[in-house]
């Protein structure tokens, strides 16, 4: 528990996935997960912010600097605190949720696409 | 132009995705309403999140990198624009992908509602 302790980044990744995956399956019930677009999109998504966030936090001229104190030190791909991509997770996730719960046009009916 | 690079790297993820929308049918940015609904949480969590790790010195921008510009909280404004611009992407990308994996005709509209 240590890592929870110290390190801030880490730790707060580590709240917020749970905390967007129960957000699914406690309270918005959109069947999000058990979409094959979601988890395709996922992959796209991933590869991508491997590009750009790559880019944001490379260390030969990071547009982003972490404090070495708060992050888990692992660093991949590229330079990319593996934290990062936690984050991206829960904001995408939340996002999408959000989404899909807006287009629904009865609640409880899952749209059809 | 380096203090815009963080700006134009975002203005870049706008252009690449737009053919999502226009070309593979997204219909993301076309269903404005539903957008705007589907950021504002997403948004808002986190810019509190964003603003809570500057404060606690979990990160810093480079300031060669970055605008300058400054809204409350020390948060760069890029960081504002990051949080609009990526989930955007995010939803082309599902929402194509949706499109494709459902053998629709890109051109064809959508029976959904906005």
């Amino acid at each position: 528990m240590t890592v929870l302790a110290t390190q801030e980044y880490t730790a707060a990744v580590l709240v917020a996935v749970p905390l967007v995956v129960a957000l699914e399956l406690l309270v918005l019930r959109t069947g999000l997960f058990a979409r094959r677009a979601y988890w395709v999109s996922m992959a796209i998504v991933f590869f991508f912010q491997a590009l750009v966030d790559g880019w944001l936090t490379k260390l030969v001229a990071p547009i982003v600097i972490y404090e070495r104190e708060e992050i888990s030190g692992i660093r991949f791909p590229f330079d990319i605190p593996i934290e990062d991509f936690g984050f991206g997770f829960a904001m995408i996730t939340l996002t999408l949720l959000v989404w899909e719960r807006a287009g629904r046009r009865r609640p409880g009916t899952l749209d059809e696409r | 132009m380096d203090r815009y690079q963080y700006l134009l790297l975002m203005g870049a993820c706008v252009l690449v995705t737009l053919p999502l929308e226009f070309v593979f049918g997204a219909r993301v940015w076309r269903r404005p309403r539903r957008l705007l609904i589907a950021l504002v949480p997403t948004l808002v969590i986190f810019l509190v999140w964003d603003v809570w790790a500057i404060e606690r010195g979990q990160w810093t921008y480079g300031s060669r990198w970055v605008s300058g510009i400054e809204l409350p909280g020390s948060l760069p404004l890029e960081e504002l624009v990051f949080f609009v611009v990526i989930p955007v992407c995010g939803l082309l990308t599902y929402e194509a992908v949706g499109r494709m994996l459902a053998g629709q005709r890109p051109w064809r509209r959508s029976r959904e509602l906005s």
